[in-house]
């Protein structure tokens, strides 16, 4: 087989053709697409994005002659030469074994019944999630077991977070809050992720961790990160991103902090959130063979004279300039941030956009 | 001679195997073998490696083996090619 990079709308439409004989999709935004010749006919593709190998199809002639392998090698050494050091596939859980014969590690199978979607993630090679695994339970050593946790992404810190977390923190032995390391949001990763440790810092029994790749990360949750497409079936391909992020944390992050419960906000603005937080409601709470239950706590959003106080809210009226408004959602480190020199270019940034994060 | 730059070398297919070299801190070589056929050639495929990067010099660096049940002789062209590539100056 001859391998090429596929750019030419001939090829690009070969290969969505050889996607759909295989019953899948293009996955959208490639940095990457490979395609496989012989004969000149395209045999085989699959492609990068991001650090995710995704697209991997073979005609259905030469399946089972190793041309996935042939696939997934090329896209790794492309991803390696990227400078691209934790490498994740997709695949349909039917055919993660073959994956992990290649030597990638399972790390979550999902299916979702609603809509019979399923997916499985897998780790380019072993070391990724067992190296996280044990730097991870490190913070958990002399903590109190059945801890409460919440995921935020704090883009950025508002009353909301800080009313969410105070209250999981008073009904929790100890909480731990991961701030959502993927920096793809308007606020940088350092810079969220400081605000939430000064803002909780006067709480006598939380821990801020870092969310890492496993935790809400472009990985576990792709479509969290982009809007929502309007189209068919993007609420169930979020539903499915939704359960594997879910699966994966309490498959790995559960036992090894020794989680108990869940504590979230209801979500008033964002669509893929609300699906979220409902999927959260419905695989969390109910046991499987290795995963313990997990209760979930949803409170309702704080409110501000009668308006839920959302992060999006607060990037709004940064972009309207309605910075006296802003004021009064935000903990006081977070207004004192948003006043400093540092925050000059993030605020630029936000006025000139109308990303969802 | 130091790692500077992440490379890979050979493959993922049958008889074949993919040697990845990540450029770390500090001057050790870290090493990973990974191969279908562990059990009897694990120790074997180890002690070739721990001798090539000898030989090559290499430091700072974390290697990667992933053995789909190659011979010897392309371990250690894989090898080669991998640690040429990562310590190359560009």
């Amino acid at each position: 087989m001859e391998e090429r990079v596929l750019v030419t709308k001939r090829d690009m439409a070969e290969r969505a053709e050889l996607l759909r004989s295989r019953g899948l999709a293009e996955p959208g935004g490639e940095d990457l697409v490979l395609g496989f010749f012989s004969d000149e006919k395209l045999v085989a593709t699959g492609a990068l994005v991001g650090n995710i190998l995704q697209g991997i199809a073979v005609d259905r002639e030469i399946e089972g002659e190793g041309a996935a392998a042939v696939v997934a090698s090329a896209l790794v050494k492309k991803a390696v030469e990227r400078g691209i050091r934790r490498i994740f596939i997709y695949s349909k859980p039917e055919e993660a074994r073959r994956f992990q014969d290649l030597g990638f590690t399972l790390l979550a199978s999902v299916s979702v019944e609603s809509s019979g979607l399923g997916a499985s993630l897998l780790e380019w090679g072993s070391e990724g999630i067992n190296a996280w695994k044990k730097n991870t339970a490190v913070i958990a050593e002399n903590k109190p077991p059945m801890a409460g946790s919440v995921v935020v992404n704090c883009n950025p810190f508002t009353l909301g977070h800080r009313r969410l977390i105070e209250y999981a923190s008073g009904n929790s032995k100890w909480l731990y809050i991961f701030v959502v390391q993927e920096d793809r949001s308007l606020f940088p990763f350092d810079v969220r992720f400081r605000l939430v440790s000064e803002g909780t810092a006067d709480l006598p029994n939380v821990t801020v961790v870092p969310g890492g790749p496993y935790v809400i990360s472009s990985a576990t949750f792709p479509t969290y990160f982009t809007r929502i497409q309007a189209g068919d079936n993007s609420g169930k391909i979020t539903e499915l991103y939704a359960a594997l992020d879910l699966e994966m944390f309490r498959k790995h992050v559960v036992p090894i902090l020794n989680i108990g419960t869940r504590f979230v906000g209801t979500e008033p603005y964002c669509p893929v959130t609300s699906v979220y937080n409902e999927m959260m409601k419905r695989i969390l709470p109910v046991p499987e063979e290795d995963c313990r239950a997990i209760d979930v706590v949803e409170i309702p959003r704080f409110l501000e004279e009668g308006v839920p106080v959302s992060a999006s809210r607060v990037r709004d009226l940064i972009r309207e300039n309605m910075m006296n408004e802003v004021e009064n959602l935000v903990p006081e480190v977070t207004w004192k941030w948003l006043n400093s020199e540092d925050a000059v270019p993030v605020l630029e940034k936000i006025r000139k956009s109308n990303s969802r994060h | 001679m130091k790692a500077v730059k992440d490379s890979a070398a050979g493959s993922l297919e049958s008889s074949d195997v993919l040697v990845t070299v990540i450029p770390s801190d500090g001057r050790e070589v870290s090493l990973s073998v990974d191969s279908i056929v562990f059990k009897q050639y694990g120790a074997r495929i180890r002690s070739v490696a721990e001798e090539m990067i000898d030989k090559s010099g290499l430091s700072g660096a974390s290697v990667m083996i992933q053995d789909r049940g190659a011979l010897e002789c392309t371990l250690r062209a894989r090898l080669e090619t991998a640690i040429e590539r990562s310590a190359a100056e560009k």
